[in-house]
């Protein structure tokens, strides 16, 4: 990648990071805000991840490596999921209630 | 002599093969890490599930100021650093690989600094579990717990960064010493996607820790 792409990558990640931050300020939507704010900065990380750390360019095994760190990484939160998300009880009641 | 200098390791075919190899290393100790923060992930996540107007609330009193201007200097630096790996790679001269070296140590420095500030806010505010907490209204546990997951998030981040410092020092060095003259550039390469990794933990960590509970 040239200086110039570095630059051009580096304004995209911030010109993202501010709408991540006017979103934030700007748009009440509520519980939707932190899926805005995960969206945008999902965004940004793939930007660093594709370019930066030169994934696009890389060999099959380093995409393959970084594939199943992610693919791991969704098995654990997906599995969790599966048992938070059915809980009759939630939040377990060894926490304290919260109205 | 620089012949001598770039023969591979006696166990590699050749030299691309070494760098891979390295590569390849780094990948598979960044995969790992991906899941070790990724526990601390999960407890937010399930967390925030619980306790969504808490999460808000604890949320919106992070210092996002400096926040916000230490994300700015984490972006900047993962520009600096990569700008360090072109210039290694395309043996542009020991004095700009030097001055990019330096730019990302300094920047990563002053993030340091920022937190460390930072900290002494949040202390100053009441915000710091099992020390000095307290925390308005009937929310005040589950706002405790964000807390919790923020100093167990931005600290762990910040030992990764101290870790980060060391190895940019290090290139430093070996950098005013001459190794990289020959086009030798594989720890450049290794030293910036670790650094690029714990910047983008950062990009996480402030949208999950600084956004939230900021919208009227």
């Amino acid at each position: 990648m040239t200086p110039r792409r570095m630059i051009l990558v580096w304004l995209a990640l911030l010109l993202l990071f501010g709408a991540n931050l006017a979103g934030a300020y700007y748009l009440p939507l509520g519980n939707a805000n932190i899926a805005l704010a995960l969206g945008i900065a999902v965004l940004q990380i793939a930007l660093v991840v594709a370019l930066f750390m030169k994934l696009r360019w890389a060999a099959s095994l380093m995409r393959v490596c970084a594939a199943a760190g992610l693919f791991w990484l969704l098995v654990m939160i997906g599995l969790m999921t599966t048992d938070y998300l059915t809980r009759t009880a939630f939040p377990p009641s060894f926490l304290a209630p919260v109205k | 002599m620089t012949a001598e200098l770039l023969r591979p390791h006696e166990q590699f075919r050749d030299l691309s093969q070494q760098r891979e190899v390295a590569t390849l290393g780094i990948w598979v100790f960044l995969a790992s890490e991906m899941l070790f923060f990724g526990g601390m992930w999960a407890a937010y996540y399930v967390y925030r599930l619980a306790y969504p107007a808490a999460f808000r609330a604890a949320a919106s009193r992070t210092e996002i100021t400096i926040g916000a201007i230490n994300t700015a200097i984490l972006l900047t630096s993962a520009f600096v650093m990569s700008l360090a790996d072109h210039v290694a790679t395309a043996r542009l001269g020991r004095r700009w690989l030097i001055l990019c070296l330096t730019a990302t140590l300094l920047l990563g420095l002053t993030f340091l600094g920022l937190k460390g500030l930072e900290y002494s806010h949040d202390y100053a505010k009441h915000l710091v579990p099992g020390v000095n907490f307290s925390f308005p209204g009937p929310l005040a546990g589950p706002a405790e717990l964000f807390w919790v997951l923020y100093f167990a998030m931005t600290g762990i981040h910040m030992v990764h960064l101290l870790a980060g410092l060391g190895l940019v020092l290090s290139l430093i060095i070996m950098a005013a010493r001459g190794r990289f003259d020959t086009g030798y550039s594989a720890p450049v390469e290794i030293v910036g996607l670790y650094w690029h990794f714990v910047d983008l933990v950062w990009i996480l960590l402030f949208a999950i820790l600084y956004l939230p509970g900021r919208a009227p």
